[in-house]
């Protein structure tokens, strides 16, 4: 990715607000990011928006909250991998010389969407008889077969995201004592062996984020550590025998084995220089099978890596360090975008009681159905 | 002679069979790849393995193994029975080479990865003096 930074980061919290339109916590969001970065809604040249459920031509009309400047606006949506393909896309527009700041939005109620469909959906049974839950459920059903794997290992995932989600102000999920794999295990089963816990919520929320080039840090923000995007790559899905065509959430788990190889490659790093990760866990069971396919840790081994504690606050390589989608929550339009909020603050040095001791490198990755992988990489300079 | 059975109909039309002989196992309807040979569910047009066009519709199944499953704490969407409020899933390698991925029959004690099912049509509701039905899998053998 060639010199693009993250000029400011912003977010609305995630979480049930019924009271709040679309409008109220995408320009929360998109004027933390501005406040953040130094700049003016008039010094922004483009802005890339993010929503799943919100109706058609959301996207323009949340942005004239803003101000009508006449700048171009495009609507981007790729399920949950949404808020990430608009941060890539807003990276992609910098890079490619066309515009030196642009805004990346998300923003979604998903609250609202669950509420409609039940009334409005005709039952279509073999793309939706599959919950996403079920779906997820046998990648922990063939791990534990394959690996051995306990509910344990997933619960423990879990209680750490949690108890990452504490300490985040902009987590969903705020528990008043810290969670415990006890508790995890006994909360609701939803699809075995995944229990209510082990899963994402529904809710709202908006996160923004401004990139740009690097030289408007050091102008507006001097002493501030430039946080760039060195790599960003989005790929679909391969075939190979034994494919599933019709009702799984995302494709095969190659999917995130290639789109990190690529960013690997680009940004000449490996996973033995990341320092924090977020990932796409919306079940615990994903995080799990993430560590392996990202090159967290070698295959098989991630129940003994778990059980070190390597990517627990403190570890080796500490994951969903904000509460990931199980805590901090994931409303869909938003959710990639939180990512790059909690890696920027991260890289800077600004994550308060998270904070990673020393890191300079962070990858996001985001699952999007249909399906995609989405991964970034950022570099402080 | 029994009562005259309401006539079954899919939930969707495209995805399956449905036998005038009710004791016959339904079949998938896939695709096979003329140039190549690759079989897929559902139809399609393009082959996705080597992007042929030429391709032709085949039944597929009606038997497989169960790769993985598991069992929904939730009641079965579209369904109006009251058994229907827990559901097991699998994903199912049909000999001919797709997964597919539907309800099963049975219990999670029923399941174990690597056994036999056959498919088979299950009635969710009625629709007049229709059988609204969903293809299913059933173990044909007992889990150890």
């Amino acid at each position: 990715m060639n010199d693009v930074a993250v000029l400011g980061v912003g977010m609305h919290p995630f979480g049930m607000w019924a009271e709040r339109s679309n409008a109220d916590m995408g320009l929360a969001a998109g004027l933390a990011a501005l406040d953040d970065a130094g700049l003016s809604f008039r010094d922004v040249q483009a802005a890339y928006v993010g929503h799943i459920f919100a109706q058609v031509m959301s996207g323009v009309r949340v942005m004239k909250e803003f101000g009508l400047t006449g700048l171009p606006i495009q609507r981007i949506e790729n399920a949950s991998a949404t808020g990430s393909a608009v941060f890539r896309e807003a990276c992609l527009a910098v890079a490619s010389g066309r515009h030196d700041v642009v805004l990346a939005l998300g923003f979604d109620k998903m609250s609202a969407m669950i509420q409609q469909s039940g009334a409005t959906t005709d039952p279509a049974f073999l793309e939706d008889a599959i919950l996403p839950a079920g779906f997820f459920a046998m990648w922990a059903t063939r791990r534990m077969h394959e690996r051995g794997t306990q509910a344990s290992h997933l619960a423990a995932i879990a209680a750490k995201n949690w108890n990452n989600g504490a300490k985040n102000p902009m987590s969903q999920r705020q528990p008043d004592a810290p969670v415990t794999v006890e508790k995890v295990l006994a909360s609701r089963m939803v699809a075995w062996p995944l229990t209510a816990m082990m899963s994402c919520p529904i809710g709202d929320g908006a996160a923004a984020a401004i990139v740009g080039r690097p030289e408007i840090v050091r102008k507006l923000r001097p002493g501030r550590p430039i946080v760039r995007v060195v790599a960003s790559a989005l790929q679909s899905e391969r075939y190979d025998r034994g494919h599933l065509f019709v009702g799984p959430v995302v494709g095969p788990a190659r999917m995130t084995v290639d789109t990190a190889r690529e960013v690997y490659e680009e940004a000449g790093l490996g996973p033995k220089d990341l320092h924090l990760v977020q990932v796409h866990d919306a079940f615990a069971i994903e995080e799990l099978e993430y560590y392996e396919l990202l090159g967290l840790c070698g295959k098989g081994e991630a129940e003994a890596a778990i059980e070190r504690g390597d990517f627990a606050p403190g570890g080796r390589i500490p994951v969903s360090t904000d509460g990931g989608l199980i805590a901090r929550g994931h409303p869909g339009g938003p959710t990639g975008l939180a990512q790059i909020w909690e890696t920027t603050l991260q890289l800077r040095g600004e994550a308060g009681p998270r904070q990673v001791d020393g890191a300079r490198v962070g990858l996001c990755h985001m699952m999007g159905g249909g399906s995609v992988c989405v991964i970034h990489i950022l570099q402080r300079d | 002679m029994t009562a005259q059975r309401k006539v079954r109909v899919p939930v969707k039309a495209g995805y399956f069979t449905v036998p005038d002989d009710s004791t016959q196992p339904p079949r998938l309807l896939g695709t096979r790849c003329e140039d190549c040979g690759e079989h897929f569910f559902p139809r399609r047009a393009v082959c996705a393995r080597c992007l042929s066009r030429r391709t032709v519709d085949v039944e597929l199944g009606p038997q497989g193994q169960l790769y993985s499953y598991t069992f929904v704490h939730f009641p079965l969407f579209g369904s109006m029975r009251v058994e229907h409020v827990g559901y097991g899933v699998g994903q199912v390698d049909l000999p001919e080479g797709p997964r597919v991925q539907l309800p099963l029959a049975g219990k999670q004690e029923d399941y174990r990865i690597g056994m036999t099912l056959e498919a088979e049509l299950e009635p969710i509701r009625e629709e007049g003096d229709k059988e609204v039905v969903i293809i299913r899998f059933r173990p044909v053998e007992r889990a150890a």
